[in-house]
């Protein structure tokens, strides 16, 4: 889908290595949803911690509070972030967990330009 | 004599607001009042005070209420769960709004369960009049009717079982086993009246919520409740889909802080004379998700 609106932060996911713009109020999994693709994730709310990854550089906002059972203070000094009600604060790089992957919804069909392969 | 039905379930919520939006607008339940930083919810077809309680900070359960027959059960039920060795105190009235004495049990699971005969009477929207089907001033979003059941997790499902069997007089409708010889309980789904499952636990930690239930009429509800969950982006863990367990029908979703909330339809009727129903782990996809037989693991390992 093209982005025709003014993004004002962008997300790079490692370790797919993938840049993907993000909209103000948007959260590092619904820029992810956007764009065509998906990573592991359940509750989408912060609730769960499926999609607990590592903040690699910049900085996130969370709109909404994250339970401390969810992501401790711990963890956040560690670089831990959730990408569900994360919210970029400019460029951010992410590292997703051993057990998460980048994938296309669309197989084949590249989701920025909608060619195949 | 006895217990009746689950009456209420009490959560935390990280986002009060957005929570008090779910609840009241997508399911469709009746704010009876905010006392104390706590919201107290009823759905359209409960009669007693009220059956969902938010409160803001954290999330997953605070407590279960269950409603007994007389007060004289809890007499009862408070010599035996003091016998079976479980935490028991006595609870009084105002401890939860509109709810009178009753009992507050430390289950082995570590969840809180509260159980109470007296509580506030407000009745449904339809009274007991020559009443209508459902409310003629309408619902909003699905209008779930009623709570139906609650799902939650411990380290020791056979000791759990037995405490509800012991102690409470629940029957078991299903279990999940698994080992060589079928002989470890996993799960088990049990009944106090004559629904498939009042209560369920599964294997996990200590003090979790799995889920809490909704029931809705039937199939057609229920897929028109994923109309509703998508035209307000309400995140979906399964569903539509039928259970194997149960034989119900199922959605599986989450609230605005992340607890897992299900509307549940269908199912057979159980009773005192009903024969417990096994499935084994080689089946266990099938008779959580009868319709696609797979399951994603954070299915259930993901829980508040």
């Amino acid at each position: 889908m093209a982005d025709s609106r003014a993004s004002h932060a962008a997300v790079r996911i490692l370790p797919a290595d993938v840049r993907l713009t993000v909209l103000p109020g948007e959260s590092v999994v619904d820029a992810v949803r956007r764009h065509g693709y998906r990573t592991r994730y359940s509750c989408r709310r912060g609730g769960c911690g499926t999609c607990k990854a590592d903040l690699v550089d910049g900085e996130v906002r969370y709109r909404f509070p994250v339970a401390g059972s969810v992501l401790s203070d711990a963890e956040r000094a560690a670089g831990k972030c959730l990408p569900c009600r994360a919210e970029p604060v400019g460029d951010i790089v992410i590292r997703l967990s051993g057990q998460d992957r980048l994938r296309r919804l669309f197989g084949s069909i590249d989701p920025a330009s909608g060619r195949a392969g | 004599m006895g217990v009746i039905r689950l009456g209420y379930v009490h959560v935390r919520v990280t986002d009060l607001e957005g929570s008090a939006e779910h609840y009241r607008n997508t399911l469709g339940m009746d704010q009876v009042t905010e006392e104390g930083g706590r919201l107290y919810l009823k759905s359209w077809d409960e009669h007693d005070h009220h059956s969902v309680v938010l409160e803001g900070g954290g999330v997953g359960l605070v407590k279960l209420g269950y409603k007994v027959a007389t007060s004289a059960d809890l007499d009862e039920f408070e010599q035996r769960a003091t016998a079976f060795g479980a935490e028991v105190a006595r609870m009084t009235k105002g401890d939860n709004v509109g709810v009178g004495d009753g009992l507050r049990i430390t289950l082995p699971s570590d969840h809180v369960l509260e159980l109470y005969s007296d509580v506030e009477y407000l009745g449904n929207a339809t009274g007991t009049w020559n009443p209508d089907p459902w409310p003629r001033e309408g619902l909003r979003g699905i209008g779930v009717p009623r709570l139906d059941h609650t799902l939650v997790t411990t380290e020791d499902p056979v000791l759990l079982e037995r405490f509800f069997a012991e102690v409470l007089g629940f029957r078991t409708a299903e279990r999940l086993v698994a080992g060589p010889d079928n002989d470890q309980l996993v799960g088990s789904w049990m009944f106090c009246g004559e629904q498939p499952h009042d209560i369920a636990f599964v294997k996990g930690a200590q003090g979790k919520l799995h889920h809490f239930a909704y029931h809705v009429d039937d199939w057609s509800s229920l897929l028109r409740a994923g109309d509703v969950f998508s035209m307000r982006d309400v995140p979906i863990d399964f569903g539509p889909a039928r259970h194997g367990i149960t034989r119900g029908e199922t959605i599986y979703f989450f609230d605005p802080s992340g607890n897992r909330n299900e509307v549940f339809a269908g199912g057979y009727r159980t009773g005192p004379d009903f024969r417990t129903i096994t499935w084994t782990m080689e089946k266990a996809a099938q008779g959580i998700n009868y319709t696609h037989r797979e399951l994603d693991p954070d299915f259930l390992n993901v829980v508040t």
